[in-house]
């Protein structure tokens, strides 16, 4: 056979070689084989010296087309190759091998109750004060209208570190020791550890609470609610109604418990004709206290009541994150028990 | 407080429910916590007449009887009381009928006779300890009228059915009895209260000054009376008096006793009834005690007392402990025949502090700790000395023995509609204002056309200041009908650029560390002495608690160490394989500089536990080490924009070995990082390594506010690097390799880090392998000058260390 037609049978014996390969290297092998410096072609290349110089540009040109041609075809039982493999890729992929887990890192569900009441107030203005959790019992109590003998204080029962000083029972210290320093406008929150000496199902001997003050001048109780009604509506929802029950506390003159409708039966009582167990079929749920800063309060402070009035409010951090993450267990907070933790992921 | 439904409509004809008298009151300030029906468990029990009653024929103490219930045929019954009688009028259990403790009524065989029911004694009713034998009825009720046989006997005999519990505030010392109440339900109401009527028959010679009273003290008590009650013959009470008391959760003693907790439940007056014959010289001295002088109380204790508390004295002796309990030895007994009955105000203040300091705390001590009304003490000693006389048969004496110090004068008060409309944020108009204020018992008169000067009546002790008439309008008015406005916040242009807060900080730090994947424990600041102990922390500098709940609660914490322990303990016992916490909050040490004494210092501490990953098929198994541990806190300082840490070995660490100090860049301390001595460890269950670092958050946030960021321009040309392995000894550290590197004086170096430290198992000696990075920022590098460089370090960290490559 002369030389063109055997040069001319290369692309359909490549032809016939690449229907059998399987795999890359076979693919390589018939590369080599038929492209490489050794290969078939270059063979056919090495006898072009014995071609006449007539036959040599019709020979050469043929054999630029062969090798094209030939490239051509491996190029395109590569690419076939990588469109099977990616194709094997896809059918054999399991999209439900679970994800590598990295570390599940968490914020305590007080934290988060507590920055969530935080950047509610902290949007509408007022900035976070804080003090010791180790107080004076002036700044806990006397400067809060509290004398020693006040009878309020059956409701603070309270750890001593001695006779003048004490594990704050309230965070209102903020409110005192802020006042001290500082001059009117204020509006300040106040969120800190507070400690009592109770401990049972529902009392923990150190639990969390947030103050929160404005003092300015021409302060109302109308100002007070439409506050923590607005509150109250951005962290349980713009459905929640507010109730204001007057009650007592030393250092606030009117002083309300503050109710708001219960967030699981949205303050209807029961929920399928059961009773809530969350507000006990009331409908409602006490929240918070607050009132109007006493006078005696503003006096202790050195602030004039006739010139300056306020409101002030205290709430539990505790209720709010039972309320918002269902907790049944107030000790579970303080167990730190990582499949507790793991909860409350950020 | 527990207020009887049936009591306080005998003061106020309230047409409403119980709920809805409590729902009322809720929104007037006094809280109702629940209504109970105390005699709810016998409302089975029915009125019946014993017809006949025959011995068994089969027992010598068991009866049998036929008791009539309004039935057509009368019922048969065995009967054990030994008091049963034909004719009697009894309290019957019919079958069907539940008792106390939820028995059933079922019918029974006693000794082959059959029985229908049972005739109750007062025990088996809970209307009294008395089992005695059964209950024998009046034949007519209180009002006078005659129960029919077969009627409900809780009906018949008008027991208090609805009991409703409110908790009452400390301000409110006017609502501790039902006549306080049917005052505030009259004043929201607009009803009429009317007091109980009776009839006091004074008899004989005047007596007022029979038993002379000295009070020596009218800051103590401003005014004490009293009256001679004589011939009294102490048995008793009625039943209708003893299953009321019983209703409002007072035990009944005895006719006199009886007489004085009634009047005190119902007008809020307490009482004191003294066997007249044994106060020696027949006289009262009311006079502040001396240190260390002594009284024997009623329930048979010895109190050792203080200068300050008050005393009742007859001529020799202390014979009560004013306001607070009578003295044993002056008690009514069955023998008393002639009463003297104390009526008297004392001061809140001394009754707190003795009812406080003795742990004892009565009926008597509740009141008057809250304040009671003076003006109501001539009217309770005439009701008390009445109800007295016609329960026990005494007479009472003429005249009446009193001593008034000071006398009582009401407060006046300034009051502005336009202060209370401004703190309200409502508008009120004059007459609501003078309606409120005179419906709750004060006089109001004007001053001028905005202001009024108020006086409050003797039993609201809260009403002293006009902040607390404003608050009487609010509750009138309702202060659940405001409508809500939102005030403008006052903000201040001093406050914008002020360094971020303390709170703003941490919080930062808190996020910071769970986004990095730890979790966020929260520990009490109390631990145990014991606690501190286990961990060898140092004795002095620990704040204890004085009062602490349990000695497990007894001290405050000077590092958070202890907690986190405990938490990794927890979680191990719970099963986890893996324990990442951190916790950021104060610890406490004594120091006498501080206006508290304490000092307060935030600490983030963080402990790592056993395996670094989940147990998940992702992850090598591997267990958490020091450079896990490390790498947070160095993560840490970047993350707060601080140069490097340094770390260096800290000898004596009580709890960490090893403990390695981090450093500031100048050399200050702001924590310590190590690993839980393993002899510490089983404490904790730990079997594995405990890391643990702890970190000064209050420096690092001082560190933190004065440090920038500065952007740095980045390299123009490529950097040439070049891996080197020393063979180092095992005493030489990898910091001392790197700091040989950098000590080497070249031109083109940019940094050496640690690549790999591998140690040849036997040889003693470990391959340390730094990669070091060379860059120029003019131009790129050749290899052969780098080549030069490399040599020149490798020989000058070969001649510093005495290693080997």
């Amino acid at each position: 056979m002369d030389l063109l037609a055997q040069l001319n049978g290369l692309p359909g014996e490549l032809e016939e070689r690449l229907r059998k390969v399987a795999g890359d290297a076979d693919l390589e092998a018939a590369r080599v084989d038929f492209l490489g410096r050794k290969g078939r072609l270059a063979e056919l290349m090495s006898h072009l010296r014995d071609l006449s110089p007539a036959e040599r540009p019709a020979f050469g040109q043929a054999a630029n087309a062969v090798k094209q041609r030939m490239t051509e075809l491996l190029d395109e039982r590569k690419a076939l190759q990588e469109q099977e493999r990616e194709a094997a890729f896809l059918a054999g992929f399991d999209c439900s091998l679970p994800g590598r887990t990295l570390w599940n890192g968490s914020l305590h569900p007080i934290t988060l109750a507590m920055e969530e009441v935080c950047s509610v107030f902290r949007s509408m203005g007022y900035e976070i004060a804080g003090g010791p959790e180790v107080e004076t019992d002036f700044n806990c109590f006397e400067a809060l209208n509290m004398p020693p003998e006040h009878p309020a204080r059956d409701m603070q029962d309270t750890l001593y570190i001695n006779d003048k000083v004490l594990l704050r029972a309230h965070t209102s210290c903020v409110q005192v020791r802020t006042m001290m320093n500082r001059r009117p406008p204020l509006a300040i929150i106040g969120p800190g550890k507070v400690y009592r000496r109770d401990s049972d199902v529902t009392h923990t001997p150190m639990f969390h609470q947030i103050e929160g003050l404005l003092v300015d001048r021409h302060v109302t109780m109308a100002d007070l609610r439409g506050t923590l009604t607005a509150f109250l509506r951005a962290v349980f929802g713009g459905s929640t109604r507010v109730r204001f029950r007057p009650s007592f506390f030393p250092f606030t003159e009117p002083s309300v418990e503050v109710d708001m409708s219960c967030a699981q039966c949205g303050g209807r009582g029961h929920i399928d004709g059961q009773p809530c167990r969350v507000c006990k079929g009331s409908g409602w749920l006490e929240i918070l206290g607050s009132g109007m800063v006493d006078p005696a309060v503003f006096r202790s402070v050195g602030y004039d009541p006739d010139e300056v009035s306020g409101f002030a409010f205290g709430l539990g951090v505790e209720r709010i994150a039972m309320l918002k993450y269902g907790l049944t267990d107030l000790r579970m907070n303080f167990e730190n028990d990582i499949r507790f933790l793991h909860q409350f992921p950020v | 407080m527990l207020l009887s439904f049936n009591w306080l409509k005998e003061f106020v004809p309230y047409t409403g429910t119980a709920e809805e008298l409590g729902e009322m009151l809720t929104m007037l300030g006094l809280e109702l916590e629940e209504v109970t029906q105390p005699y709810d468990e016998i409302s089975g029990v029915v009125v019946g007449r014993v017809l006949t009653c025959e011995a068994h024929p089969d027992s010598d103490h068991l009866h049998v009887c036929t008791v009539d219930v309004g039935a057509e045929e009368p019922l048969p019954i065995v009967c054990g009381a030994p008091n049963v009688a034909a004719g009697q009028l009894v309290c019957v259990a019919p079958v069907g009928a539940t008792l106390p403790g939820g028995l059933v009524m079922k019918k029974a065989k006693l000794r082959g006779v059959p029985s229908f029911g049972m005739i109750c004694s007062e025990r088996e009713m809970q209307l009294s300890e008395d089992h005695n034998g059964i209950l024998v009825l009046p034949e007519t009720n209180r009002s006078g009228r005659k129960p029919a046989l077969g009627e409900k006997f809780v009906d018949a005999y008008e027991l208090d059915r609805e009991v409703l519990d409110i908790s009452i505030t400390p301000n409110r010392a006017d609502c501790l009895s039902v006549l306080g109440f049917a005052r505030i339900v009259s004043a929201y109401l607009g009803l009429p209260v009317t007091l109980p009527s009776f009839t006091l028959e004074e008899k004989g010679e005047d007596m007022s000054g029979a038993v002379p009273v000295e009070v020596r003290d009218g800051g103590l008590c401003p005014s004490y009376t009293g009256r001679i009650l004589k011939g009294a013959k102490v048995a008793p009470s009625p039943a209708w008096m003893r299953w009321r008391l019983n209703a409002v959760g007072v035990r009944a003693i005895s006719n006199l006793v009886d007489v004085t907790n009634y009047i005190l439940m119902e007008l809020g007056q307490p009482l004191h009834a003294f066997d007249h014959n044994r106060l020696a010289g027949g006289r009262i001295i009311v006079r502040e005690a001396a240190d260390g002088e002594k009284i024997t109380t009623l329930d048979g204790q010895e109190r050792l007392l203080r200068a300050g508390d008050g005393l009742i004295c007859d001529a020799e002796k202390p014979v009560a402990l004013a306001g607070v309990m009578g003295g044993l030895e002056t008690e009514i007994t069955g023998e008393s025949e002639s009463v003297f009955l104390e009526c008297a105000v004392f001061r809140p203040r001394s009754i707190r502090m003795t009812a406080r300091r003795l742990a004892l705390n009565s009926e008597a001590s509740y009141r008057y700790e809250r304040g009671v009304d003076p003006t109501g003490m001539a009217f309770a000693l005439d009701r008390a000395a009445a109800l007295m006389a016609e329960l026990s048969g005494a007479d009472v004496c003429r005249g009446i023995c009193a001593c008034t110090p000071q006398p009582w004068k009401a407060p006046e008060i300034r009051f502005r509609r336009a202060k209370a409309e401004g703190l309200l944020g409502v508008s009120l108009t004059d007459e609501f204002c003078r309606r409120t204020l005179e419906s709750l018992g004060c006089t109001v008169e004007a001053v001028s056309s905005d202001e009024w000067n108020v006086k409050a009546p003797g039993w609201r002790y809260d009403l002293t200041r006009e902040a607390d008439l404003i608050e009487e309008i609010a509750i009138f008015n309702g202060v659940d009908s405001l409508e809500g406005t939102l005030p403008s916040i006052p903000q201040v242009l001093a406050r914008f650029g002020e360094p971020e807060g303390r709170h703003a900080f941490m919080m930062r730090v808190k996020h910071w560390a769970a986004g990095l994947g730890m979790n966020e424990a929260v520990n009490y600041s109390f631990v145990g002495n014991r606690d501190l102990d286990h961990l060898g922390l140092p004795r002095e500098g620990r704040v204890v608690i004085m009062n602490p709940l349990t000695a497990e609660q007894d001290v405050l914490r000077t590092e958070l160490a202890p907690g986190l322990f405990q938490n990794v303990r927890q979680n191990i016992s719970q099963g986890a394989s893996g324990v990442r916490l951190f916790e950021v909050a104060e610890a406490f040490t004594a120091d006498p500089a501080s206006d508290t004494t304490v000092r307060e210092v935030r600490h983030l501490a963080m402990v790592l536990y056993g395996s670094r990953y989940e147990e998940s098929w992702a992850h090598a198994d591997e267990d958490m080490d020091y450079i896990d541990i490390k790498g947070i806190v160095e993560k840490l300082f970047a993350y707060l924009g601080l140069a490097k840490p340094s770390f260096s070995m800290a000898e004596g660490h009580p709890y960490l070995a090893p403990a390695v100090a981090v450093k500031l860049a100048d050399g200050r301390e702001a924590g310590v990082i190590g690993r839980l001595k393993p002899a510490l460890a089983d404490e904790y269950l730990a079997r594995k390594a405990v890391w643990y670092a702890d970190v000064d958050m209050d420096l690092l946030r001082a560190e933190s506010s004065v440090s920038r960021r500065v952007f740095r321009q980045l390299p123009v040309y490529p950097a040439v690097k070049r891996d080197v392995t020393f063979i180092a000894s095992r005493s030489v550290l990898v910091q001392d390799v790197l700091s040989a590197v950098s000590g080497v004086k070249t031109s083109l170096l940019e940094g050496a880090e640690l690549l790999d430290v591998y140690e040849p198992k036997d040889s003693g000696s470990r391959n340390i392998t730094v990669r070091l990075t060379f860059r120029r920022a003019d131009r790129t590098l050749q290899d052969g000058e780098v080549d030069k460089e490399r040599e020149k370090i490798v020989s000058g960290v070969v001649k510093a260390l005495g290693v080997t490559i």
